[in-house]
């Protein structure tokens, strides 16, 4: 597969992360030399990565030169940058991959963000599980750190900048951006909805970007060899860059891809994942974590960016692919994750905090054999009405509910006719 | 200002103004919980739920998140809302316990109309119901989790509104819990509002609870006399007791809010058994003589000294506890008899600061407590807010959320909850310290101020011989120059004679020099206003009544509502004094110890049985309507079946009916008229035709005849006195006239403590913790010693507190030596 | 009282920060790492370091899941039960921990030794079913390979996370 492109995973070890030695070797902390060893003007970092398209990769797709222009000329200082480790959306695991792989370039892309707004304190933030990312950034920045990448007048020049790894108590709210800022100052972590934007009022009031960290591992790539490469990673004339898909579920080879933006769903599971499974079929997959639609056999060859799949009315989301077979019970297993959005739930807005539990009680009843045919129109009705919860964990929740009624309620008639899952022989 | 429609109706509203509360103006009540004026809006429970057909947004939003803006078309009754909103209410109702018949809350909840009003009233959910354990929370808020509906309204207003910090949310998803760390008191004075403010009925009043249902109250809105704010309240009784105090909203006086001790400190009214019983029959020498033998008695008696020796031989005592028309009252029998004028101040310390205070109120810099929350920069000066208007503390902890900067100059360890900078000198240096601070923030020798003001600058010291504290007033005079808003609040209580209207003159100069200044004062009491205005061009006070009575001159005194042997310095000298008199009479309604050693005396009705007027501290006259007729309270039995033409218990009448029957000997219910209080004192006009507008009316002159005449405070630092001062302080609980003898806030009274500052305390060789003997000119009195680094030094402080007998003060200013404070 | 040495450990750690709440989860992890939990007055003495109340501090700990508000065994064992482990049957496993080691699914083994908690998704997908003992995270389980992680620990005196 030598034709593939590979820029974050290039070199990629098995069971060690790239040292700092390795990662520059392969040109890694050049482009911080160029910019900010070389005076590049901050709002010409920021102009680079808005033209190289770079998009959001924590699962909204935003901007990412156009959220750090959105900190204002005028902004108090100091500003803050975090990038968003917390990946608990059931099926993303990417960014533990990253972080294993090749941390130095988020590091770097941590580093070139902040310049280009200025801020001078960066956060990692960690999720519990994630101990062994926790402890390898700790200890790569304090390499970084030796190597004058961090800390004060970075290369010479009078921009300074460090950071810190927060580490979170473990809750899926907190990967909310507003509802990180929140955990990261010691606070309950409810989101705060905007205006203003954390990017105007973040952390301690003061302008605050957050990004998620494979946005941020692109950047230093997109500034060391233009925006025009970078959309040339993709294919397709929509994408722009690679993408790590994280596949796991009924495939021979679950794990960790990086693939141009825009390769097709067939690609994926049948050439970099080994196929599917012996014995299995190909029924359904999520194409972005649990908060996005199941994709039923007939998107099969849909293409993974942004576009290809808000056209199937669907969402990239964070690049997870959950692989389900013929043997596997959707409603089990939409029902698996709205017990985990229900348990997640920040408690603040009644949609979410009753109207999860709510779907996710008749859920249940269906798939115990209690269900009763109004229960459809019921569910269809509710992913609706939790739209308007306060933030998108309610909506994300309704998702693969939404998806479900969409393809296969014919499945989850028959577990109404049934009085049982037809799964639990 | 933005022009929208709602439900085809249009309205504009100024700029900032929510969707929500544009809706209101039309008279439209979109549901809501989380939602509230004071609080704000977070968008939680999603109640608000509506429909914006044009304009910016589009769809269902949430119409307390989105600002009014024009070109808007918003519909509340859209097929979509509604639905939505219906889904909102099962949601919080398929947890919310189905106990309407017998909650607490049943028939005033905001979560049983807003489920009527969705129609939602057949359980479709079919889980079963999360339930909670509830926590014990003190005398006062009962806790019954089970009923939350997560609008999160009580953890922001405990915390982020009042800044107290022991209730909060926490567990997470559909287990947030409403609570403290662990079982206990609530922390916060101001928790009852918790009980206003939750829409359902997860905190409801416990002294009120399993007594009466709302519904049944008689209620009538009614004024706090707690201290001198006069909160706006409605008063709810039933069976001849008052038994629930709620918060009236009043934007200018109290806001949403009240404190603890007003809302729970009611049951004076009730008179408790066995606690302090109220006295309800007009007696002679201790014995029940019935209301027309009363009369025939005291009328009588005052004929006869006055015609023994002379009308003059006849005095009368008012205090701030009295209603305007009482005090009207009073001064009118006396004028007609030819008695001495009624005095209503125990010394002329405390006489001269409230009349200074109350004759330099103009409409020019006079601060209402709406205008106390948006100030900028406070000077507090000889003032405890939390402790002698307790909801002036709440005012400014908003100043200081929006941003202001309180500095409070004051001897005591003042707290509030909220950051504040404190300058703790004593009381003599508290003029000169902040004259600097406002002389120091206009720049130069004031060009452009007029002739009085430029003068009145000229006479402020600037510079103070201590480097650090000039520092720190440039520093905050710096503050107070870039401020647009200032405020200056005083107190009258342990400050010096000439301090209040030094305070009015640096507010007027702080005006004149083009800010919106103004002045905010904290007066001894409910009525303390018109007790100045009334006595206005009489110096008098009882200090010489009672040499008066000493010297044989004065025979008989009429004592009105005046806790005496409480408020008087000196015990011994008051007992002797009284002892001498040839007639005594009492009105009071508080059983005070004077109704026994009264020739005759008379039960008068409180604020809660007749309407009366009181004028609090900003000159706002408001009118506390009467709730229930009185009596002895049916309670814990079911009422005697006894045919009777009266109420039982029911001997009280009004101060001022009882005073025009001593007047003229004629019994019946004839009194004041509003002719006769408006000619008491033109101040009055504003307020007689007894008809205000619900949140009251101000009776202050737009321009005060008084301006900068206050006494110069320049000279250098005071020298140190030698001895500890000792002075007299009030605290929340503990110390108030009326609080002493309501039971309901027995539970909230700390322990007296004498507060010293620790160098003090080295000195004389004291511990904190210790008892000590404190021995007074009047006798030794045995307290616990408090020490802090938070006070003044030679300052000592000491409670007026109910389980105390500081009665033995004897006089004032007390100078103590530390060789007379010994450890115990 | 929490020990000395903790107490400098800790103290040096929210000196070291903007807002010293800002440390609440790392102070609590650190006493949970030498005494497994947060009792009330392990959460009164940290919220006295972090200038916190115990209330705001408990605000916090109840809504994270890896604060214990209550006793927990020597080893706090997390078994995933989000979708892509309950494809792979984390049932079994669940049910082969509690056969194993006598504990219940959200209590504690009779020995103290074990406490079993259901987790969300630990972003091991791949290498489903997953569990975590204290923080460290075992994937691709079977019947032999928990047995195995038990009896080492067992076996094992003074395990320590970050091992
Ligand atoms: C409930 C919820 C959970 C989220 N979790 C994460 C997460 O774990 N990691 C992440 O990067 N973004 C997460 N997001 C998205 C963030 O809010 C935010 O958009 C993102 O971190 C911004 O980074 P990006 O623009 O680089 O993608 C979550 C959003 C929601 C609504
Ligand atoms: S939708 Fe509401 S309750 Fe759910 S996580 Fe967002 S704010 Fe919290
Ligand atoms: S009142 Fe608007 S969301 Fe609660």
């Amino acid at each position: 597969m030598a034709e593939i492109p590979q820029v974050l995973f290039k070199n990629r070890k098995p069971d060690r992360v790239l040292s700092l030695e390795e990662y520059r070797e392969m040109g890694g902390y050049e482009a911080l030399r160029k910019c900010v060893g070389g005076g590049l003007p901050p709002k010409e970092v920021t102009r680079i990565v808005t033209e190289a398209d770079l998009r959001g990769r924590g699962g909204a797709g935003f901007p990412a030169g156009k959220k750090w222009e959105a900190v204002p000329d005028s902004g108090d200082f100091p500003r803050y940058l975090v990038a968003n480790a917390d990946e608990m959306e059931p099926g993303t695991f990417k960014d533990r991959m990253l972080i294993h792989v090749n941390p130095h370039a988020i590091i770097e892309g941590m580093i070139l963000t902040a310049y280009a707004f200025s801020g001078s304190k960066g956060f990692f933030f960690v999720r519990p599980s994630y101990e062994s990312s926790a402890f390898i950034l700790e200890r790569e920045l304090a390499f970084a750190k030796e190597a004058g990448f961090l800390g004060k007048n970075i290369l010479g020049s009078d921009f300074s900048f460090d950071i810190v790894v927060h580490r979170s108590g473990g809750r899926y709210i907190c990967g909310e951006a507003s509802a990180l800022l929140n955990a990261i100052m010691g606070k309950r972590p409810n989101p705060v909805k905007p205006p203003p934007y954390p990017t105007v009022r973040g952390l301690w009031d003061k302008p605050t970007v957050v990004n998620n960290v494979e946005t941020l591992a692109n950047v230093p790539y997109i500034l060391r060899n233009g925006p025009e490469w970078f959309k040339g990673l993709a294919v397709g004339a929509n994408g722009a860059g690679t993408k790590i898909f994280a596949v796991s579920g009924r495939v021979v080879s679950p794990g960790a891809v990086e693939l141009p933006m825009g390769t097709r769903l067939s690609e994926i599971i049948d050439v970099h994942c080994g196929g599917m499974l012996p014995g299995s079929e190909f029924k359904a997959c999520l194409p972005g974590g649990a908060s996005t639609r199941f994709l039923a056999k007939e998107h099969y060859d849909v293409r993974m960016d942004f576009d290809g799949l808000r056209a199937v009315g669907n969402r990239l989301g964070t690049g997870a692919i959950m692989v389900f077979d013929h043997k596997t019970c959707l409603v089990g297993a939409t029902l698996n994750m709205m017990e985990f959005f229900a348990r997640e739930s920040c408690g603040w807005c009644t949609p979410c905090r009753e109207g999860l539990p709510y779907m996710r009680d008749l859920l249940r009843r269906i798939e115990s054999g209690e269900g009763r045919a109004e229960y459809i129109p019921l569910l269809k009705t509710l992913c609706g009405e939790v739209w308007n919860a306060y933030c998108a964990l309610a909506p994300g929740a309704a998702e693969p509910v939404v998806s479900l009624l969409q393809f296969f309620e014919e499945e989850v008639r028959e577990h109404i006719a049934r009085k049982g899952c037809p799964f639990h022989a | 200002m933005p022009r929208l429609v709602i439900d085809d109706r249009e309205i504009e509203v100024p700029e900032g103004t929510k969707v929500i509360d544009a809706a209101g103006r039309l008279g439209i009540m979109i549901p809501r919980f989380c939602y509230h004026e004071a609080l704000g809006a977070v968008g939680a429970c999603r109640m608000c739920a509506v429909k914006f057909l044009q304009g910016p947004f589009k769809g269902v939003q949430m119409s307390c998140m989105v600002d009014a803006k024009d070109g808007m078309v918003v519909s509340t009754t859209d097929a979509e809302a509604v639905a939505f909103r219906k889904w909102v209410i099962e949601w919080l109702m398929k947890n919310h316990p189905h106990d309407c018949p017998v909650c607490d809350e049943g028939g005033h909840c905001l979560l049983q109309d807003e489920t009527v009003s969705s129609d939602h009233s057949r359980r479709r959910f079919l889980g079963s119901k999360r339930t909670y354990r509830d926590q014990y929370l003190g005398p006062y808020v009962q806790h019954e989790m089970n009923r939350c509906i997560h609008c999160y309204r009580c953890s922001r207003f405990y915390r982020e509104y009042a800044g107290y910090r022991d209730l909060g949310a926490m567990q997470i998803a559909d287990k947030v819990y409403f609570g403290r760390f662990r079982d206990g008191r609530l922390e916060s004075p101001f928790s009852g509002n918790l009980v206003d403010l939750c829409p359902t009925g997860v905190y409801t009043d416990k002294t009120s609870r399993f007594k009466v249902r709302r519904w049944d109250l008689e209620r009538a809105p009614s004024v706090c006399i707690g201290c001198s704010l006069g909160c706006n309240t409605v008063a709810g009784a039933q069976f001849r007791a008052v038994l629930r105090i709620e918060a009236r909203t009043n934007p200018d006086v109290n806001g949403h809010f009240i404190c603890d001790a007003g809302r729970f400190g009611y049951s004076y009214t009730n008179g408790g058994a066995g606690f302090r019983q109220r006295p309800r029959e007009p007696m002679a020498a201790g014995a029940g003589i019935g209301r027309e033998g009363a009369l025939e008695r005291a009328f009588g008696a005052l004929e006869e000294v006055a015609r023994k020796y002379g009308p003059e031989s006849v005095a009368a005592l008012g205090s701030d506890r009295n209603s305007v028309e009482t005090q009207c009252a009073l001064k009118k029998m006396c004028a007609a008899k030819g008695y001495l004028p009624p005095v209503f101040f125990l010394d002329p310390a405390a006489r001269r600061k409230t009349c200074e205070a109350v004759a330099r109120l103009d409409e020019r810099i006079a601060f209402s407590r709406s205008e106390l929350e948006s100030a900028d920069f406070v000077i507090i000066a000889g003032a405890d807010p939390l402790n002698e208007a307790a909801m002036s503390a709440l005012a400014l902890r908003q100043a200081f959320r929006k941003g202001g900067r309180i500095v409070v100059i004051d001897p005591r360890p003042v707290s509030m909850p909220f950051d504040f900078e404190h300058i703790p000198v004593v009381p003599e240096a508290i003029p000169r310290i902040f004259g600097m601070i406002v002389a120091n923030s206009i720049p130069g020798e004031g060009g452009g101020l007029d002739a009085n003001a430029g003068k009145f600058l000229r006479k402020l010291d600037r510079r103070s011989e201590d480097a650090t504290l000039q520092s720190r007033i440039e520093d905050l005079a710096a503050g107070l120059a870039a401020a647009k808003r200032p405020a200056i609040v005083c107190g009258t209580g342990i400050v010096d004679e000439t301090t209040p209207a030094f305070a009015a003159d640096c507010a007027l100069l702080l005006y004149r020099a083009g800010k919106r200044a103004g002045v905010f004062y904290v007066l001894p009491g409910a009525n303390s206003y018109s007790s100045a205005v009334l006595s206005e061009n009489d110096g008098r006070t009882f200090a010489d009544i009672l040499e008066a009575m000493e010297g044989g001159s004065v025979r008989a005194l009429v004592v009105v509502e005046n806790d005496l042997f409480r408020n008087f310095p000196d015990t011994r000298r008051l007992e002797e004094a009284l002892a001498r008199l040839e007639l005594l009479i009492v009105i009071d309604y508080l059983p005070t110890g004077l109704e026994n050693r009264a020739s005759v005396f008379f039960p008068s009705s409180t604020a809660f049985e007749t309407g009366s007027t009181f004028i609090n501290q900003e000159g706002r006259a408001q009118f506390a309507h009467p709730v229930h007729a009185g009596g002895v309270p049916i309670l814990g039995g079911s009422p005697e079946h006894v045919f009777r033409p009266d109420v039982p218990g029911g001997g009280q009448k009004p101060a001022w009916s009882i005073l025009h029957g001593l007047e003229t000997g004629l019994s019946g219910s004839g009194g004041i008229s509003a002719e006769e209080i408006i000619a008491s004192h033109p101040a009055f006009g504003a307020i007689a035709p007894l008809r205000y507008p619900v949140d009251g009316v101000r009776v202050i002159p737009v321009q005060s005849k008084e301006e900068f005449t206050s006494q110069s405070v320049s000279g250098g630092e005071p020298a140190p006195p030698r001895g500890l001062r000792l002075l007299l302080v009030d605290w929340m609980f503990g110390t108030g006239e009326i609080s002493a003898y309501s039971d309901t806030l027995l539970e909230s009274i700390p322990e007296p403590v004498l507060t010293m500052h620790s160098a003090d305390a080295e000195r004389a060789g004291l511990l904190d913790g210790q008892e000590v003997a404190l021995r007074l000119e009047g006798g030794t009195v045995e307290v616990r010693l408090r020490v802090t680094e938070k006070m003044a030094e030679g300052v000592i402080l000491l409670p007026r507190h109910q389980n105390l007998r500081w009665q033995k003060i004897r006089g004032f200013p007390a100078l103590i030596d530390p060789e007379r404070i010994a450890a115990l | 009282m929490l020990p000395e040495d903790l107490k400098h450990r800790l103290e040096a750690m929210i000196i070291d920060s903007e807002t010293s709440r800002e440390k609440a989860v790392d102070v609590m992890f650190a006493i949970q790492d030498r005494f497994g939990w947060m009792s009330d007055e392990r959460m009164e003495e940290a919220a006295g370091l972090l200038r916190m109340t115990p209330l705001e501090l408990d605000e916090i700990a109840t809504f994270y899941d890896f604060i214990y508000r209550s006793p927990v065994g020597k080893y706090v064992i997390h078994v995933c039960d989000s979708v892509m482990c309950m494809m792979e049957g984390h049932e079994r496993v669940i049910d082969h921990i509690c056969a194993r080691t006598n504990v219940t699914l959200g209590g504690t083994s009779p020995d103290g030794l074990f406490s079993l908690l259901p987790v969300c998704c630990i972003g091991y997908c791949d290498r489903a079913p997953a569990m975590m003992i204290n923080k460290r995270v075992y994937g691709k389980l079977t019947i032999e390979k928990i047995d195995r992680i038990l009896d080492k620990l067992i076996r094992e005196d003074g395990f320590h996370p970050s091992e």
